[in-house]
């Protein structure tokens, strides 16, 4: 019919109005808009978040509809801040939302799955021998072990029940430790904070064996261990939302939309409030958009640029006009007024060290500690100890403050000797920029400058000595001009001289103009404000060999002006330490301290290095990096030989710590009647008993079971891959290089060379995941673990001052389990298993000399090893410590459930303080009951993982209202100022784990943290250093700048200077050897954090990858691209001496000439084919990668610079990498087993 | 009828020592399976024989890389019809309740579209219901079978029978999707191509704004 009969000519329909009129009922169909309630509809919403890795912790909603997870939106519930502050909200990515796909993916692991061949070999043993004794015929049998350590990484599983799992790991555990000792079961796990509980399980597991935790935080290289260096403190930094308060932001190296994406509003927030922003990157990163002014360096020149910074800084605002602020600031919060001897070295003044009150008459009145108290003049030029130096820390109490007092009375310091001097005198200075580097540029200056400085002479114990400050040396260090005369200082900043923005021009390639105009905004706007300049810094420029260099140049512009400690100010480093924020409370837990003390922790950098042999393959020389000051002949050696000396002198900790097995260490003292303590000295000594790093190759010494979960250290972290592949798993690897052997270079001097290299130390791995992933598929044992939306479990961040819970929304799907359960349930098998060989057992504990415990007062003039008969082994001063510990082997399970007694009989504490906890291990007991029976009678429960929580948030000041006051008076003791109105109106408060499921709680201000909670200021790092006048833990209790270490000094590092990347050496014994027709470009290469995978572990989600090109990409410059005849898209092969992968190219103007990057954790898994070089599949980004250590990181029991777990060590760092790129010339995918699956 | 696709549930499960003790037996019955050309049978006797001769750990191993890590061999059928799709979840919840439906729960730790669970479901319900079941997925499994045959697969007889008993050619357009959507294998790289390269958008008529957003109405105002 027409369109005119269908019209109403004489009815209107009837429709109900609503709203005075402004709405219509009608009475239409609307069934369609079921489909939309059905995408709505759910059961309940459960509060969750993303474990592993991601630094964002946000909190989610996860909805689940008939049991199961349908997805996940952003909870949008956080607590308001404060007026004038914008709102956390909204948090939360898109790789976030994507995350609920990992539960029902064809990548989920469902089963316990064992590789084939191992599986037939135990199940033969175990029909004629107990546990042990059938594990114990496979591996002492050199063809059985072979016949599945040789398949690792080539599929072949199977499933098999948890019981059978646990057994095989349970005996294989107790058989290591029967045999060769605890500390050769190993297990790596990172980033607690993400999942707290998760890991505690874990290690909880392994300290209750005395096994051995290794450290991720120095290995993954995102430790800058300038923080320890200047601060005494891992790292510590704003919070997020402080950004918004900043003047001025200077993001470097870091690039906040891309990697810390649900707090770049902040970012953003800022700029509308007017906050000037520069933006530091070499590419044309999503963070440059955001800058006012973008500068691009050349890659791994950053701290010639920051060199030129402070040099306009120090020139401007320091010397040719003061600003009051400034001043006083750098005089009372650094060491800038400390005195440093000058000494005569081969007809040149060098500075030697710090003055001590022990190096005066008398000691200045100190005789607590005398060697550890740092020397000032005061406004009369008298010489005073200044209260707060690490030496007031130990051994007495009150005066370990900053205030500005000595010997009771006020004493304002002098910061420099200009106006007082007796003479100037020409100090060297060590320069490495001249030195030459295939793909860096130099300059032609001297490698040793002298420049004038003005000292004061004083009568010291040992006879007259010159003596000049900090601040005078490190004016004289950038080359500032201040009218004494002498060479190699600026007038002006267009002068070429090390270190002017004019300087820096030919190394970095940024104008002078604009370094010039960075320089003055930033101190300008801090001179302004008080210090409210702000420096965002990330991975970009830590993973660099000499990234010290990066972030002491920087963190040297923000004490010049007073940045540190100041709201909107100081240093923002983000890089993957996710701050565990109750850590006190969470210790025990994790490292069974409630059981026994001390735990059994390792760096892991040195051990991957030593055990997976990349020390085999050094080509790093030691004098390559000395400083040209330093007399090569007393600096012998190679790198493990130095990382070695360290672990002898208890500077860093070993595993294994000895040739022989611990357990029987303890029997034979006992027999000998000796002290364990005096037994194990006297036998290093005489050589009877040896440290086992001095032979890591030697089977007695291999790490022989290795558990590994939260992580996928094979695929996304393990630098120097194919070296893991090769010597420590024993499997098909990619290494192309030569090791020493075979090139007949220097071989090391103290550590013992077979010419045989071991090819598979360990034997057993054992990894607990959720997916596939690459390391997975490296393992012998895989146990499915439960996913984040499927446990209970904690989670903070150093992003914001939340705790966020994980919450099981659904069960573990398939067989999955969560860690806590899947560890404690091993226990349980172990504990019965054990009983064949192991009882209680004493177990003897090497201990290196501890930060924040007096062991931290070591060596104080000097360095003397005893290994090479220069002093006596004494445990805790010139070696470690030694303990013994007492295990129950056959109550692993029993003690893994309960909290020990040794909270009740010692108490807990954290960074150098201790308090009681009866009261809380009295709650503990009342919230999760008390154990029955057995050995652990009477004690609280921790059953599940909802109990382990509580036992950390009941112990943690951060989030026990009560305990945080007990903390902060334990740490008034030794101030001797009272510290307790931090926390005093949240004492009763206690936070739950169903209080923060209900809602985010914002953590309690804790003794344990430098920055404070409050509804006035933002979190920020060093502010009760600044307003609580808490010394940071550094030898001058100042934020340290001087690093007068003999080891600092003969590597050149006193004081901050240009130093350029290292020469890696892995591209010339290779490049003509392997050619396949096509150009070839060497480029640097570089592997940020990318863009469409969860954070730097997850690169598998699909979704994610659809938005990217679905497999290993690179990128590189367009003109690096045309030289190698390379177009966008086409397969590329990029190699070196370590290795190769295979990767498409994306040819993008972003990216400058000379590099090229990879982002991190590309799977293997995920489409990748054969490579030309090595004939095996491509490798990862890390195959082409070798780890090199540097010896300043194995520096101990020297106040800040002393070992702590995750704290200071040596660190992976590997972008000075270089790789050769070319086409590929054919695609072979290569079948993913070996064995034909048909 | 019934019995054969529990017969078929059974020789799709994870091989175990009592799948491998009644191989043989199965085979038996296969053989005598009503409903069944001569060749699906064959096979279906091949594979149980296979099962029941070959050792046990190489047939869990070749389980596991078969169904287990491949993600285009994957047995949860709505890996194949949502893939990464929020759908999927809704999906599972409206199958689980046709389980309850029927007065079944599922007992193992199993998801709903796990096929030999949905199989062992069929052999619970009305022929008619289990075939209309059946033919609703004839692209997944015609697109199985053709990828465990192109790998020389034993168990691709088992997804030649499941399309006899469903009974249903697949259509077309679904069929060729599958197809397209073979993303993980490894030996070809245009088909890989394909899979990652961007649809163009486009506007106008038959294009984006057409079909893909509902059309507006002026409303009158009240």
């Amino acid at each position: 019919m027409s369109h005119f009969l269908d019209r109403l000519t004489f009815f209107k329909k009837y429709e109900g109005t609503f709203s005075d009129g402004h709405g219509v009922t009608t009475n239409e169909d609307r069934s369609w808009e079921n489909a939309y309630r059905q995408r709505w509809s759910h059961d309940k919403i459960v509060r969750s978040t993303h474990g592993v890795n991601c630094t964002g912790s946000c909190s989610w909603k996860i909805y689940v509809k008939g049991g199961i997870v349908t997805w996940e939106t952003q909870q949008t519930d956080y607590p308001r801040t404060r007026p004038g502050l914008p709102n956390h909200e909204p948090r939360g990515c898109a790789r976030g939302a994507s995350y609920s796909w990992y539960l029902y993916s064809a990548n989920r692991l469902k089963h316990p799955m064992i590789r084939g061949p191992l599986v037939r070999l135990w199940r033969e043993a175990r029909k004629t021998k107990s546990p042990v004794a059938a594990w114990a015929s496979i591996v002492e049998d050199a063809d059985k072990r072979k016949a599945y350590t040789s398949r690792r990484g080539l599929g072949g599983f199977i499933r098999v029940t948890w019981d059978e799992a646990n057994e095989i790991v349970a005996a294989a555990n107790a058989y290591t430790i029967k045999k060769y000792g605890p500390d050769r079961v190993a297990g790596f796990s990172p980033i607690p904070a993400m999942s707290m509980v998760s890991y505690a399980a874990g290690t909880r597991y392994l300290s209750l064996l005395g096994g051995v935790c290794l450290s991720f935080y120095d290995w993954y290289c995102d430790l800058p261990p300038a923080s320890p260096q200047t601060w005494g403190e891992q790292t510590d930094v704003p919070e997020s939302a402080d950004w918004y308060n900043a003047g001025f932001l200077l993001l470097w190296g870091s690039n906040v939309p891309q990697t810390r994406t649900p707090d770049a509003h902040f970012y953003t927030e800022a700029r509308y409030r007017g906050t000037k922003s520069v933006v530091i990157s070499p590419d044309y990163s999503e963070a440059a958009k955001f800058g006012d002014l973008w500068l691009h360096p050349k890659q791994g020149t950053d701290s010639a640029l920051a060199m030129a910074f402070g040099h306009v800084i120090l020139k401007e605002f320091h010397i040719d006009r003061q600003v009051t602020y400034f001043t006083d600031y750098c005089r009372r919060y650094s060491d800038m007024p400390f005195l440093v001897r000058l000494i005569e070295k081969n007809g040149r003044y060098v500075p030697e060290r710090l003055v001590r009150a022990s190096d005066f008459d008398g000691g200045l009145g100190e005789s607590n500690n005398p060697d550890w108290k740092t020397v000032a003049f005061d406004q009369s030029g008298a010489a005073v100890v200044p209260n707060g130096s690490i030496g007031f820390r130990w051994g007495e109490k009150g005066k370990w403050n900053l205030e500005e007092k000595a010997a009771g009375t006020d004493t304002p310091l002098t910061l420099s000797t200009i106006d007082s001097r007796d003479d100037v005198l020409p100090v060297a200075f060590p320069y490495f920029g001249g030195q030459h580097h295939d793909y860096f540029t130099g300059t032609d200056h001297d490698e040793v400058l002298p420049r004038h400085v003005p000292v004061r002479k004083i009568r010291l114990a040992d006879g007259e000595v010159y003596v000049t400050t900090v601040f005078d040396l490190l004016c004289a260090n950038y080359g500032v001009d201040r009218g004494l005369g002498g060479a190699n200082v600026a007038q002006s900043f267009d002068d070429d001289v090390p270190y002017t923005p004019a300087w820096q021009e030919r190394i970095t390639g940024v104008p002078r103009s604009q370094v010039i105009a960075t320089a003055r905004a930033f101190a300008k706007n801090a001179e302004k404000t008080n210090g409210k300049s702000m420096v965002i810094l990330g991975a970009g420029i830590n993973h660099w060999y000499h990234m010290d260099m990066n972030y002491r140049g920087i963190i040297n512009m923000l004490v010049m002006c007073g940045c540190v400690g100041q709201e909107g100010g100081g240093w923002s480093h983000y890089v993957g330490q996710e701050k565990l924020r109750p850590q006190t409370g969470w210790l025990p837990l994790a490292f069974a301290l409630d059981w026994a003390r001390p735990p059994r922790q390792m760096n892991a950098t040195s051990y991957w290095y030593a055990h997976s042999d990349q020390w085999r393959y050094e080509t790093l020389a030691v004098n390559e990096i000395l400083s040209p000051l330093a007399d090569k002949k007393e600096w012998s050696g190679s790198l493990i030989d130095f990382n070695v000396r360290a672990e002898r002198m208890g500077w860093l900790p070993s595993a294994p710590q000895l040739q022989t097995n611990p357990l029987e260490v303890a029997r034979a003292a006992e027999a000998a009647g000796k002290d364990a303590k005096d037994y194990v000295r006297d036998g290093l000594a005489s050589g009877d008993l040896k440290l086992s790093c001095l032979d890591p190759d030697n089977p007695a010494n291999w790490p022989r079971n290795l558990f590994v979960w939260r992580s996928n250290i094979l695929g996304s972290s393990g630098k120097g891959h194919e070296y893991f592949l090769k010597h420590l798993l024993g499997t098909t690897h990619g290494i192309q290089g030569k090791d020493l052997g075979e090139t007949g270079e220097q071989k090391p001097s103290d550590v013992v060379w077979h010419d045989q290299a071991p090819e598979g130390k360990l034997d057993l791995v054992v990894t607990l995941d959720f997916r596939m992933s690459t390391t997975c598929v490296y393992s012998d044992i895989v146990l499915p673990t439960a996913s984040w939306y499927e446990k209970n479990d904690l989670n903070t961040s150093d992003m914001h001052p939340f705790i966020h819970p994980l919450s099981a929304a659904v069960d573990p799907v398939w067989e999955s389990k969560s860690d806590w359960e899947i560890y404690k349930g091993l226990a349980k098998t172990f504990s019965a298993i054990a009983q064949e060989v192991l009882g209680k057992e004493k177990d003897v504990v090497l201990v290196p000399l501890q930060h924040d415990t007096p062991g931290e007062l070591g060596q104080a003039l000097g360095v003397k090893d005893w290994g090479r008969g220069e002093t006596e082994p004494l445990p805790g001063k010139t070696m470690a410590s030694i303990t013994v510990v007492e295990r129950d082997y056959p109550n692993v399970y029993a003690r893994f459930t309960a909290l020990g007694p040794l909270m009740t009989s010692i108490g807990n504490g954290g960074k150098g303080i201790a308090w009681k906890t009866e009261h809380e291990v009295d709650l503990i007991g009342k919230l999760n009951g008390i154990v029955g029976e057995g050995p652990a009678k009477g004690l609280p429960r921790i059953d599940t993982d909802i109990d382990a929580t509580e036992v950390i948030l009941s112990l943690a000041p951060e989030t026990n209202g009560e305990v945080a006051v007990r903390a902060w008076a334990a740490l008034g003791q030794a101030t001797g100022r009272d510290h307790t109105h931090l926390a005093a109106a949240k004492e009763d408060e206690k936070i739950r784990y169903r209080d923060i499921q209900a809602q985010p709680k914002k953590i309690i201000s804790s003794p344990t943290w430098s920055g404070i909670e409050s509804e006035k200021v933002c979190y920020n790092a060093g502010y009760t250093n600044v307003h609580e006048l808490i010394p940071w833990r550094t030898i001058t209790g100042r934020q340290q700048l001087f690093q007068d270490h003999p080891w600092m000094t003969a590597f050149g590092e006193q004081m901050v200077v240009y130093r350029p990347p290292i020469d890696t050496k892995t591209i010339k014994p290779i490049i003509d050897t392997k050619e396949n027709g096509h150009k070839q470009v060497v480029l640097n290469f570089i592997t940020p954090h990318q863009k469409w995978g969860i954070h730097s572990t997850y690169t598998d989600n699909l979704l994610m990858l659809t938005l990217s090109r679905g497999g290993p990409i690179v990128w590189m410059s367009e003109i690096d691209a045309r030289k190698a005849d390379i177009v966008d898209n086409d397969w590329i092969e990029a190699y070196n001496a370590n290795g190769a992968l295979v990767a498409r190219a994306v040819v993008s103007q972003r990216v400058p000439e000379g590099m090229v990057m990879m982002y991190h954790a590309q799977e293997k898994i995920v489409n990748m084919p054969g490579s030309e070089i090595t004939g095996t599949r491509g490798g990862i980004h890390n195959s082409v990668t070798r780890t090199v250590l540097k010896p300043t990181h194995m520096i101990g029991g020297y106040a800040q610079q002393s070992y702590g777990f995750n704290y200071y060590g040596t660190v992976g760092s590997n972008r000075d990498e270089f790789v050769i790129v070319r086409k590929l010339s054919k695609v072979d995918w290569m079948e993913e087993t070996a064995v034909e699956a048909v | 009828m019934a019995s054969s696709y529990k017969l078929l549930s059974a020789l799709l499960s994870y091989p175990t020592e009592d799948l491998q003790a009644g191989a043989a037996e199965i085979a038996g019955i296969a053989l005598q399976t009503m409903g069944l050309s001569e060749t699906v049978r064959r096979g279906l006797v091949g594979l149980a024989l296979d099962l029941s001769g070959r050792d046990l750990i190489d047939s869990q191993a070749r389980y596991v890389d078969l169904f287990d890590r491949s993600r285009s061999l994957s047995l949860h059928l709505f890996e194949h019809v949502y893939g990464e799709s929020r759908d999927r979840g809704q999906a599972m919840v409206n199958l689980r309740q046709r389980y309850r439906d029927a007065g079944l729960d599922i007992a193992s730790n199993e998801l709903p579209d796990y096929l030999p669970l949905l199989l062992e479901f069929l052999s619970q319900r009305p022929e008619e219901e289990a075939r209309q079941l059946l033919g609703d997925a004839a692209h997944v499994l015609r697109a199985l079978r053709e990828r465990l045959h192109e790998r020389g697969s034993v168990y691709a007889p088992v997804f030649a029978a499941l399309e006899e008993l469903g009974q249903r050619e697949p259509e077309a357009d679904q069929l060729a999707a599958m197809r397209k959507a073979e993303i993980d294998d490894p030996s070809d790289l245009a088909a890989l191509d394909r899979v990652w390269q961007e649809t163009e958008v486009q506007f106008g008529p038959g294009g984006f704004g057409e079909t893909g957003c509902p059309s507006a109405r002026p409303a009158a105002r009240v």
